[in-house]
């Protein structure tokens, strides 16, 4: 078990920054959730941490060690950092069986023969595989083979954890099913874990701490209550959530936020807002409300529906302002009955936004 | 029959600088770090003396075009007890640039070749004095001269004009080369492409060397003289080029010809240029290969088989007792180191030997004789000259 | 991002430079170095202005163009339609339910195994027209008049190498389909696309590099060939740059020769270039660690005529040319019943009246010393150059980024096939026949043969190298790093095993071509080092039909052997 911390770490590939000064630091034992859309930079930072691929700025420290600092000359190679990876395709070595699969990084580590076949037995029933040790690979499903992957990663018992996107290759039901056993290993081996994947259903299920990642760049980390109670940017809120949070765009004009004629909020302190932002509970379909929305999908879940629409464009409010974007937006709202896809109804705003953010995309 | 008179009547006054040119060589070559000078007087020693020192010597390694040395090989063990001969044999485009490589990286393994392919022997061997010439003094006197220099040669092979005798049973149904140019003989007449093999060139290059020959046969077949066709230097040329445009059928391989001319059971089979002692295999492979002699104004060239000493030989005596016995002994047919050589349609060089029966002579046939020297200098162009006719 | 690889730790990273270093260091010393030598000796004083008499002046149209343009109609004929026919029955051995497919897989690994001429003279027997004279082939022995074209020339040349070198593009890739995971055909078989469309628009292309591979070893053979072309080419006067070099050298004009065989050179660089852009950036790992079942295409109604056609192709490039070149081995007249059968030719005594007396080949202790030399040579050779392929394949994939690198390896390891094999002889002569530095004077030892062998034989090594390792997925790679495993171990232990089958596929054609034609030792071979094709060689310039076609059946059988072995050694992955 050991603490992870990212400091300033980048990685450029020739003229292109797949990540630019990520810093963030977990504890030991933690659960950390790299989270972003696809090219934000969350799978190279997971290679770095492994040691496959090399940072060109930063440092990485497992624990009190710095295993990465490029500008120090510091590099521990892959093998010596003492982690494990389980791999998006699982990457298990086909001409092994499942039992030589589970064994061999063991026989690597130089345990004993003993110590081998009690830990890859231990493992193998853990996962609850055990009947299918002397498979090859070629000859189990697809949810079989990624219990096999996990079993291998965690048979000789790493510091850290790493996961690229797992569940992805598996179906829905396995993938929930996964999810709770990952959980479990997790909870079972208390090591520091790093798990990358796009789907916050996963990463707000798993995680003790979530990183969004955009564009390479950190936009916030912390707890998942954390993101979801006080999203640091426009970004997180718009990401997070099921559904996510709302926004609306507007301009502020002298301090006050608009959405074309719609007075959305004051904006204290002679600072600008971009985006006011709305927790989808607390938005009501109202046809005598102060926004149109063109209903587009209406979902049944658990006793509500979510409502999905698009809010029309507004026309750009003064000239010379061009900098407002209120072209139509997609939002999603909960409410207690099914509305109609293709009609038209009206959304009531509270009289406060939960959060406003600036140009930036900050929390203001 | 005036082709056999040689055009090339060297005096020896005229071999005297050859000769010391050829010394000069023997001595580069022999100067080489790895290797004593030679001083040795080879001509000097008497036969028992070589033998004494090829015996010392014990082994002797020789380069041959021919699978017949292993003939050779077991013949001379028998003669000479006690000189092991290792036996390579490989084509003589092979040998050749083997030969001249081992020379150049100062690794000869070989102390004699057997070669022909004489015209490139001379320029790419002889003159950069990877072979040396060695006449043994035994036979000397019964060689013409032409047959001692620049290197010595034992026998004499042809590539001439072949029909087949089972459709042409009343003898060889062209009388002058010059047909061959005509619609009877469109697309009817095979040969190895002279671009690919060197004796099939040498046979080109001949025809160019004896233009006024072919002039006059053309003279003699027509009635007219020759006109040359724009951009044709000679008369030998002229009859490629047109033997060319008359479709001449080009081959990768003399036993093609053979297959392609002799075949029996053809109506009108084609004829070709081929290996007169080729004939040997008629009953083997049903063949009826017929040599066309006497066609005007030769049937086609006969060339050396020439022998050679390395310059760096590591068994200079053993070498030179191999080439002596290369050359036959005093028997009539030259005994066993020549019996390999003694078939139809071949021709020892010595004149005290005498030709197998059942071929024509070399004098009845009229094969031109090449000059291995005249024919190197001019083949280049008559190459040249093929490819822009094609 | 994912595109952009490890290239793990900067420590783990040195030693792999000094590999590759190494890897570049002997590719020079084997390949480059003659190669120089060749340009050298095209440029010196001696050359007489070879070049300029190639490339410009009257003679340039008949030396260059014409015979470049053969050249590249046989390459490029010859690497397209061997690719098609081999990629169809790695398909139908590979993936298809045809009945017999296992015998179909044997069959196909055959031609190659044969000598080029016995596959032109199957050609003759059946298409010979009377352009030539002799004998005719079947064909007009029934009446058919058969029209020049196909007599002669490019189609015959271009069909017979074609038949000779299928197998050479069929053992690449049914090697790489082996390991098409069956999920891939499957995902595409539900996509509602007919079978033709999912084997040719989505299984080939995942076995691309192997379909590359395959393109330029047969486009390099076929180029660089010699024999068909002289055989059925130039009674119509069709040359190539093979019959024009050869030419040149065997009539004394070595550096003209030297000169059309740089041009080869270049003419297949920029082939390769092509070759390499065309497939460049595409990710084509086929074994992944997400295993699946390889699962059998149900061919349905049209599982016999595939079968037809399969067996028909098969029949006509393996079994008719082998029984013609058996056949002549008995046949007391060469290329003629007429004189009826004999075994003499195999196991007859010395007989004055036959062949000048020569043994039966199984008779004569020469062949049987050369059968072991062969043997050795051929196993050593396969060894020396499999290895040294396969490091470069693991430099190149370890390097993805080193684009000087790959372009060097690339390059010096597909010339050889370029460069006459007389020409690589001589060459190698010069270099290893003197001492140099702390080499001993190696000629006329067996270490020679094995250098110039190993050079001659780069091509197939590293070509199926490359696509073995091509088709492993990095993750698995990556996956043993994490263990703790160090580079020499993963190899052994993860890489190796998963590319041996590639690697045994490499090792049989290098083998194969070692014991079968052998023109660049040609120089290098001496009595102390006898081998068995330059017996064949030596009879068959003398003339000794029979004997020199008894000798190829063995040189052909023990490649058989070699090819159905390597099988046998194969890991049974998959395959339980």
């Amino acid at each position: 078990m050991t603490t992870l911390a990212l400091d300033g770490l980048g990685k450029r590939f020739g003229a292109a920054t797949a990540v630019a000064d990520l810093t963030l630091d977990v504890p030991s034992g933690a659960f950390l959730v790299l989270l972003g859309p696809s090219g934000c930079g969350k799978t190279t930072t997971l290679r770095m941490l492994a040691g496959l691929e090399e940072p060109t700025s930063g440092r990485i420290r497992l624990g009190d060690r710095v295993v990465a600092d490029p500008a120090a000359g510091v590099l521990v190679p892959a093998q010596r950092r003492g982690t494990g990876m389980v791999f998006q395709s699982y990457a298990l070595w086909p001409h092994m069986s499942v039992r030589q699969n589970v064994a061999w990084p063991l026989a690597v580590a130089r345990w004993s023969r003993a110590d081998r076949t009690a830990r890859v037995t231990e493992v193998l029933a853990a996962l609850d595989i055990a009947d299918l040790a002397d498979r090859s690979p070629a000859q189990i499903s697809g949810g079989q083979q990624q219990r096999v992957a996990i079993a291998r990663t965690i048979a000789p018992r790493p510091e850290v954890v790493l996961f690229d996107e797992p569940l992805s290759n598996l179906d829905a039901r396995l993938r929930v099913e996964t999810r709770d056993l990952l959980g479990r290993v997790h909870r079972s081996t208390g090591a520091t874990s790093v798990y990358v994947t796009h789907d916050q259903v996963e990463a707000l299920a798993l995680a003790t701490h979530v990183a969004v990642l955009r564009d390479g760049r950190l936009e916030q980390v912390g707890t998942p209550t954390e993101l979801l109670e006080r999203p640091a940017t426009a970004f997180v809120a718009g990401f997070l959530g099921n559904p996510p949070a709302v926004l609306l765009a507007g301009e502020t004009r002298d301090g006050v936020l608009r959405r074309g004629d719609l007075r959305l909020a004051d904006v204290p302190g002679g600072a600008t807002a971009r985006h006011a932002m709305y927790r989808p509970q607390d938005l009501r379909l109202d046809p005598e409300g102060e926004v149109d929305l063109d209903v587009v999908e209406s979902t049944p879940a658990a006793g509500d529906h979510l409502v999905t629409g698009l809010v029309p464009a507004v026309a750009a409010g003064r000239a010379g302002s061009g900098e407002t974007d209120a072209g139509p937006q997609r939002i999603t709202v909960v409410a207690d009955r099914r509305v109609e896809p293709g009609t038209r109804t009206r959304l009531r705003l509270p009289a406060v936004p939960a959060a406003l953010f600036g140009p930036d995309g900050a929390r203001l | 029959m005036p082709s056999r008179i040689r055009t090339r009547t060297r005096t020896a006054l005229a071999a005297v600088p050859l000769a010391l040119a050829l010394t000069a060589l023997t001595a580069c070559g022999a100067g080489s770090p790895a290797a004593e000078p030679d001083t040795t007087d080879w001509d000097a020693l008497t036969h028992d003396e070589l033998v004494e020192r090829a015996q010392e010597e014990g082994t002797v390694t020789v380069y041959a075009f021919t699978s017949r040395i292993a003939q050779v090989e077991a013949a001379f063990e028998a003669e000479y007890p006690g000189i092991d001969v290792v036996a390579s044999d490989i084509s003589s485009t092979e040998l050749i640039t083997r030969l001249a490589s081992e020379h150049a990286a100062g690794s000869a393994t070989a102390d004699v070749a057997y070669v022909s392919d004489a015209p490139v022997v001379v320029t790419e061997l002889l003159a950069d004095g990877v072979l040396v010439p060695y006449v043994p003094p035994r036979v000397a006197g019964a060689l013409p001269e032409e047959y001692r220099s620049p290197l010595v040669a034992n026998r004499l092979s042809t590539k001439v004009l072949m029909y087949n005798e089972e459709a042409y049973p009343d003898g060889s149904p062209v009388q002058n080369l010059w047909a061959l140019t005509e619609p009877e003989w469109a697309g009817k007449v095979v040969l190895v492409d002279p671009n690919v093999r060197g004796d099939y060139l040498d046979l080109a290059t001949e025809l160019s060397l004896r233009a006024d020959e072919m002039a006059a046969a053309y003279e003699e077949h027509t009635g007219e003289a020759l006109v040359l066709d724009e951009g044709v230097e000679d008369a030998g040329l002229q009859f490629l080029a047109d033997l060319y445009a008359n479709d001449a059928v080009l081959v990768d391989d003399t036993d093609t010809v053979n297959a392609a001319v002799g075949a029996t059971g053809q109506a009108a089979p084609p004829v070709g240029f081929t290996s007169y002692s080729d004939r040997r295999d008629n009953e083997d492979e049903g063949w009826a290969l017929q040599v066309a002699a006497g066609v005007a104004p030769s049937p086609g060239i006969a060339f050396p088989a020439q022998i050679g000493v390395t310059a760096d030989a590591a068994n200079p005596a053993a070498a030179r007792l191999l080439a002596d016995f290369l050359m036959g002994d005093d028997s009539g047919t030259g005994g066993p180191g020549f019996e390999p050589f003694y078939v139809a349609g071949d021709y020892p060089t010595r004149t005290d030997v005498e030709a197998p029966a059942d071929a024509v002579s070399l004098d009845e046939l009229g094969a031109w004789e090449i000059d291995p020297e005249a024919s190197a200098a001019r083949r280049g162009d008559v190459a040249d000259f093929l490819l822009t006719v094609q | 991002m994912r595109a952009a690889t490890a290239r793990g730790a900067a420590a783990a990273r040195r030693p792999v430079v000094w590999l590759a270093a190494g890897v570049v260091a002997v590719l020079v010393l084997l390949v480059a170095l003659p190669l120089g030598g060749l340009v050298r000796a095209t440029v010196g004083p001696g050359a007489d202005g070879a070049w300029g008499d190639v490339a410009s002046g009257p003679l340039a149209d008949a030396l260059l163009w014409q015979p470049l343009r053969g050249s590249l109609l046989v390459g490029l004929g010859t690497g397209v339609l061997a690719t098609v026919l081999g990629a169809f029955l790695a398909w139908v051995v590979v993936l298809s339910d045809v009945p017999g497919r296992k015998v179909i897989g044997v069959l196909a690994a055959v031609p190659f195994a044969l000598p080029s001429f016995a596959l032109a003279l199957a050609w003759e027997t059946v298409f010979r027209n009377d352009r030539v004279g002799g004998n005719p082939g079947l064909l007009a022995a029934l009446g058919v008049a058969v029209p020049d074209w196909l007599a002669w020339g490019p189609v015959p040349v271009v069909l017979t190498l074609v038949a000779h070198y299928f197998s050479l593009s069929y053992l690449v890739i049914a090697a790489a389909l082996a390991n098409v995971g069956g999920d891939v055909v499957a995902a595409a078989e539900l996509t509602g696309a007919s079978r033709l469309r999912v084997a040719t628009r989505i299984v080939l292309p995942s076995v691309a590099p192997a379909v590359l591979s395959g393109f330029l070893l047969a486009f390099a053979e076929g180029v660089s060939n010699f024999a068909v072309p002289a055989l059925l080419g130039l009674p119509v006067r069709f040359q190539t740059l093979s019959t024009r070099l050869y030419g040149a050298i065997s009539t004394g004009d070595a550096e003209r020769g030297y000169v059309l065989s740089i041009v080869l050179v270049v003419v297949a660089g920029l082939v390769l270039l092509v070759g390499n852009r065309l497939t460049a950036g595409r990710s084509y790992s086929t074994i992944t660690g997400k295993a699946t079942r390889a699962r059998l295409v149900r061919t349905g109604a049209a599982r016999l005529p595939l079968a037809a056609l399969a067996w028909a192709l098969v029949a006509a490039t393996a079994v008719v040319p082998g029984v013609v070149l058996a056949l002549s081995t008995v046949l007391r007249r060469s290329g003629s019943l007429d004189g009826g059968l004999t075994w003499h030719y195999w196991v007859g005594e010395s007989d004055p009246s036959v062949a000048q007396g020569l043994r039966g080949v199984l008779r004569d202790p020469t062949v049987l010393d050369a059968l072991g030399g062969t043997l050795r040579l051929g196993v050593v050779v396969a060894v020396c150059a499999v290895v040294l392929g396969a490091l470069a394949a693991a430099v190149l994939r370890a390097l993805p980024r080193a684009r000087a690198l790959h372009a060097t390896v690339g390059l010096l390891g597909y010339v050889p096939f370029l460069i006459p094999g007389v020409a690589l002889g001589a060459a190698v002569i010069a270099q290893f026949g003197a001492p140099t530095g702390p080499l001993p004077a190696l000629y006329g030892t067996f270490a020679i043969l094995v250098l110039a062998g190993v050079a001659a034989s780069l091509p197939f090594a590293l070509q199926t190298a490359r696509a073995a390792f091509g088709q492993v997925s990095r993750e698995l790679d990556e996956a043993a790093v994490l263990t703790g495993a160090v580079a020499p171990r993963r190899f052994a232990r993860i890489t190796l095993p998963l590319v041996s089958r590639g690697l045994a596929n490499g090792a049989v054609l290098v083998f194969v071509t070692m014991v079968r034609d052998l023109s660049v030792v040609v120089l290098l071979v001496t009595p102390a080092t006898p081998l068995l094709s330059m017996t064949t060689f030596r009879y068959a310039s003398e003339g000794f039909t029979q004997h020199a076609n008894a000798i190829t059946l063995v040189i052909a059988l023990i490649a058989v052997t070699a090819t159905l072995l390597a099988r046998r050694l194969e890991p049974g992955r998959k395959e339980s």
